[in-house]
């Protein structure tokens, strides 16, 4: 085959290339050390020395300037190729996210922990007492005897009595002494769970309910330290700068008694419906420990204080979640389980 | 209570802050205002008075010293003047006994002639309805009028009803009946207290009047009562037979037996002045002991630490006098103070330092963390693992229930339990004690298959086990299971792999299923029990369809119920590296044939006995059960195929050894259990 002929081959080869593999597989054929190109020059000896000289450099341009287009058309086909892959990789971005079926905690478990964690933090051990209780440990020992107007008014009311004459806890307080005959002072503890009253069970109450019994005794504890305790939880909760305000109340197992008010979260205190436009809304009831409980619990009143506070976890979960009837808690609705 | 604004002014020389501004006054230093209304000219507080405070402060008087106290302004009570006939004497007209003690701490009466019964002066009217009660006749209104003012109940009786002129205090008999002023007829029994005439009662004693001496149109001589009872009685008898009255309320409570002597010349002064009627010389007066002014000592440092607060000894004194305590002894240290009778519910002194902290204002007391030891905390294990558990069955994709902790005796009886019974049941869906978490999740399962085809709900939460007379409560962690669209094999099998997960991350390793279940409700066929270190933790299943079927579930539902008080004992935190070789492990697999009857546990065992027997700390060796087909090809056996992988620490190994391995697990398989191997 003479150079013109395969000239011509080879243009038309080259125009014909549509991918990286003939394009691989022209330079094999035409441009290797084997490829037919080189070939060309062993055919050379032959001729005159002169013409050898024209001919080789007219063979090597012709190799150089084949070699450069092949090298441009390589270049080429491998965005082309990119692109193709590309197109073949692109993602249709309104495609909308798949709904995740996962588990979920009961909201007053969620709530519970948290409460607990934050007492931890402040350095108060986390504690529970049973369910069933003994009338002493639910009234007796929290000054509350036989006879005692507080005592008619829970136990004939409000409290559920068993066929074994025991009780249901109408309080988490019924194991404040329980821990004082447990633990050697200085005791710091919360007492949260399940709680019983015998109320009609309506949009705020309920016959299971939740409480945490906060207990801290030591030989040195004031009204400014609970003050501090409470204000210092509440923050942390609510994560804003609450302010709290203590007003005189009654309970048989503190003195003195105090209802402790939060400022409204709803108005920041300006007053709303929420608070009865008061500014104010009742959180927590607490005081300093009766000296008959800290003798109850077998210790010495004249060493020992205490101070003492509790909650209901349900106010507190249906304040943070917005929730506008108790009764959803026991209501084994995963439409509303799901939520939280 | 209902507190008149324009009738707290009366006690006063001095103006009182407007309505609204007291009402707040009184929210944060005594009683909480709860409603705050306008009426005519008058603005009517609700005060919610402390139920210590019952005895002093359910009156207008007791307010009024609150706010003397707290606001520091002079107060002046109302004079009392009488006139009194000389010639008639009140214990010539009347008798009074008190049959015991106890029961009646004081009853003083007076007689009053030539009553005229008419409507009350306007301003008594206005003042009771202010407070909400309805006037009647003078006789009446005067009574409540004093009670409202001084917190004193009082009574009057027709003197022309009371047979052979005597007042008897007494215990009720069972055969005794009594129709109240409202026209109630009451059993009566040796629990109630009565006054009574020589024949029959007149009235529940510190509760409500009976019509057997109602004063009338035609009434002329009265007899007025102002007593004293036994607080506990009132409140128990009261809510007894469930009539809690304006006086019943305020004899609950320690009311100061003082009282009524002061009481009942009021009520006698008003009478007089309206109807111009005698009154008989002297007061009938039966006050078998006297109650007298208590002494407390005060500590100075002890009011300061418990309040955390710094009080002027000074201070502290004029705030003890505002509210009428007097000051008996007075040291740089302590006081001793006197507390006036009327406040009964100051006996200790923490009682004195919540009277100065309230009144000094409980807002001047700036809030301090108390500075000592930083300890740390104790974990409580019982809520971390069930913190864990929970935890793992929502990472698992259960969603958490919280059901009551009551069942009805209808569902007792479906499930055929021993449950405890409640003595005084909120209503009868709540009778008894659940003794099972099983049955609320069934019922949450029905409820919920309305709206999901698919899900898992668990609780963890207390059950009640009735054993003979004693009721035990243990916690116990409960799952369901229910997929409509999946073969109940491969639920099976997920939920089998969620338990073992579940107590694999609980650190709980060993278990053993067995073939027993006991409950009604289980598919006896379908359920497994669960064994670790041989306590029975509980079972996991399939319920029963025909169980599930006439519950009104026709989907399969799958259950786990285990103690979580025993599976928590074998709960464990340890977990220890195991060295990871480089060298590629090897993979066999082996299938046999075994006869239909040879168990699962059977052939786990197998296995675990041949890798006991041949591991070595350098080569390690598990095994899986992969696949288990029964066919009809295949008579009284299954095929089963199960992955072997061997791995050595340090190097790769030779199809030899392998071989060795493959070949001792084959031979305990066929020696014990008739494995056939198949090629």
């Amino acid at each position: 085959m003479n150079f013109e002929e395969l000239k011509d081959i080879i243009k038309n080869d080259l125009e014909k290339i549509q991918d990286s593999s003939q394009l691989r597989e022209f330079s094999s054929v035409y441009l290797g050390k084997k490829g037919k190109i080189r070939n060309l020059f062993l055919e050379l000896k032959d001729i005159s020395l002169e013409q050898r000289k024209s001919l080789g450099k007219e063979i090597n341009e012709f190799a150089a300037l084949i070699q450069t287009e092949a090298q441009n058309l390589e270049k080429t086909l491998k965005e082309k190729e990119q692109e193709r892959k590309q197109k073949l990789n692109k993602l249709d971005l309104d495609f909308p996210g798949e709904k995740i079926e996962t588990g979920h905690l009961h909201p007053l478990s969620t709530i519970r922990r948290e409460i607990e964690q934050i007492f931890q933090l402040m350095g108060f051990a986390v504690v529970e007492g049973p369910e069933i209780e003994d009338e002493w440990h639910n009234f007796d020992s929290l000054n509350i005897p036989e006879g005692h107007p507080a005592r008619d008014a829970l136990s004939l009311g409000k409290t559920l009595y068993l066929e074994t004459n025991e009780i249901l806890r109408s309080h988490t307080s019924a194991a404040q002494t329980r821990f004082m005959k447990q633990i050697n002072p200085p005791i710091r503890i919360v007492i949260p769970g399940r709680t019983y009253r015998s109320d009609k069970v309506d949009a705020s109450h309920e016959v299971n309910f939740y409480q945490i019994e906060g207990l801290m005794i030591d030989e040195n504890v004031s009204v400014a330290n609970l003050k501090a305790i409470l204000q210092r939880f509440l923050k942390e909760f609510f994560r804003e700068d609450v302010k709290i305000r203590l007003r005189p109340s009654y309970f048989p197992f503190t003195e003195p008694s105090f209802e402790i008010d939060m400022s409204c979260a709803v108005c920041n205190g300006r007053g709303c419906g929420a608070c009865k436009k008061s500014g104010w809304v009742e959180i927590l009831g607490g005081g300093i420990v009766h000296p008959k409980v800290i003798e109850n619990g077998g210790l010495n009143p004249n060493k020992y204080k205490g101070l003492a506070f509790g909650m209901s976890i349900d106010r507190l979960t249906m304040m943070k979640y917005k929730i506008n009837d108790i009764r959803w808690f026991h209501s084994g609705n995963l439409k509303f389980l799901k939520q939280f | 209570m209902n507190v008149s604004y324009n009738w707290l002014k009366t006690f006063f020389a001095k103006p009182l802050p407007q309505p609204q501004k007291l009402a707040d006054i009184l929210t944060l230093h005594s009683f909480e205002n709860e409603s705050l209304i306008k009426k005519d000219n008058d603005y009517i507080l609700g005060l919610d008075v402390l139920p210590d405070r019952a005895g002093d402060c359910l009156s207008h008087l007791g307010i009024a010293q609150e706010c003397s106290a707290i606001l520091n302004l002079k107060l002046s009570e109302p004079k009392i003047i009488i006139k009194e006939e000389k010639k008639i004497k009140a214990k010539d007209l009347l008798q009074v006994e008190i049959k015991n003690k106890k029961d009646c701490r004081r009853y003083t009466a007076r007689v009053l002639l030539d009553v005229k019964i008419k409507p009350s002066p306007k301003w008594i009217q206005e003042k009771l309805i202010a407070c909400g009660l309805s006037p009647i006749n003078n006789v009446v209104d005067a009574t409540n009028y004093v009670m409202l003012e001084m917190g004193q109940p009082l009574h009057a009786f027709d003197y022309e009803n009371i047979s052979h002129k005597k007042i008897i205090v007494r215990r009720a008999t069972a055969k005794e009946k009594l129709v109240s002023l409202s026209g109630l007829e009451y059993k009566l029994n040796e629990e109630i207290l009565v006054i009574a005439d020589a024949s029959k009662p007149l009235a529940l004693a510190g509760i409500k009047g009976g019509q057997n001496a109602e004063i009338n149109q035609n009434t002329k001589t009265i007899v007025l009562e102002s007593a004293n009872f036994n607080p506990k009685l009132i409140s128990q008898t009261a809510r007894k037979i469930n009539l809690r009255t304006d006086a019943s309320i305020r004899f609950e409570q320690n009311l100061d037996p003082n009282l009524t002597q002061k009481a009942i010349n009021r009520v006698a002064m008003l009478i007089q002045e309206s109807s111009q009627a005698k009154i008989a010389q002297g007061i009938i007066d039966i006050y078998p002991e006297k109650t007298l002014p208590k002494k407390i000592t005060l500590d100075f440092e002890k009011l300061n630490n418990v309040l955390g607060l710094e009080i002027q000894p000074s201070q502290a004194i004029a705030i003890l006098k505002s509210l009428n305590i007097k000051i008996l002894q007075k040291t740089i240290k302590k006081l001793i103070v006197e507390i006036p009778t009327f406040r009964q519910d100051i006996l200790i002194a923490e009682n004195l330092i919540e009277e100065i902290g309230r009144i000094n204002g409980y807002e001047k007391i700036t809030p301090k963390l108390p500075c000592d030891f930083l300890a740390p905390v104790k974990r409580n294990n019982d809520l971390f693992w069930q913190n864990q558990a929970k935890d793992v069955l929502k990472e698992l994709g259960y969603v958490e229930i919280y059901n009551y902790s009551f069942i009805s005796e209808k569902e007792k009886d479906i499930f055929q339990a021993q449950a405890g019974k409640i003595k005084n049941p909120v209503s009868s869906d709540f009778e008894y004690l659940r003794p099972s978490l099983v049955f609320q999740l069934l019922a949450n399962a029905k409820e919920n298959l309305k709206t999901f085809k698919q899900f898992k709900i668990f609780e963890l939460n207390k059950v009640f086990l009735k054993e003979k007379n004693k009721i035990k409560e243990i916690r116990k962690i409960t799952g369901l299971i229910i997929n409509a669209e999946e073969n109940p094999q491969v639920i099976f099998s997920k939920v089998r792999g969620e338990i073992n997960y579940l107590l694999n991350k609980l650190g709980c390793d060993k278990i053993n299923y067995l073939k027993d279940s006991n409950e009604i409700f289980w598919d006896k066929q379908n359920t497994l029990s669960l064994v670790s270190k041989n306590k029975n933790l509980g079972f996991f299943g399939q319920i029963s369809p025909e169980f599930a079927e006439n519950f009104g579930i026709k989907e399969k539902i799958f259950v786990f119920d285990f103690d979580f008080e025993k599976l928590q004992s074998c709960c464990s935190e340890e977990k220890t590296f195991e060295p990871i070789s480089f060298h590629p492990p090897a993979l066999r697999d082996i299938s046999g044939l075994l006869n239909e009857n040879i168990s699962l546990k059977e052939i786990v065992e197998s296995l675990s006995q041949s890798i006991k027997e041949i591991e070595k700390p350098s080569l390690k060796i598990k095994t899986e059960i992969a696949d288990i087909y029964k066919n009809k090809s295949l008579i009284n056996k299954k095929s089963v195929t199960i992955n072997i992988k061997l791995q050595h620490l340090e190097k790769t190994l030779s199809s030899e050894e392998i071989n060795k391995v493959v070949n001792h697990i084959i031979k305990n398989l066929s020696q014990k259990l008739g494995w056939e191997e198949r090629k």
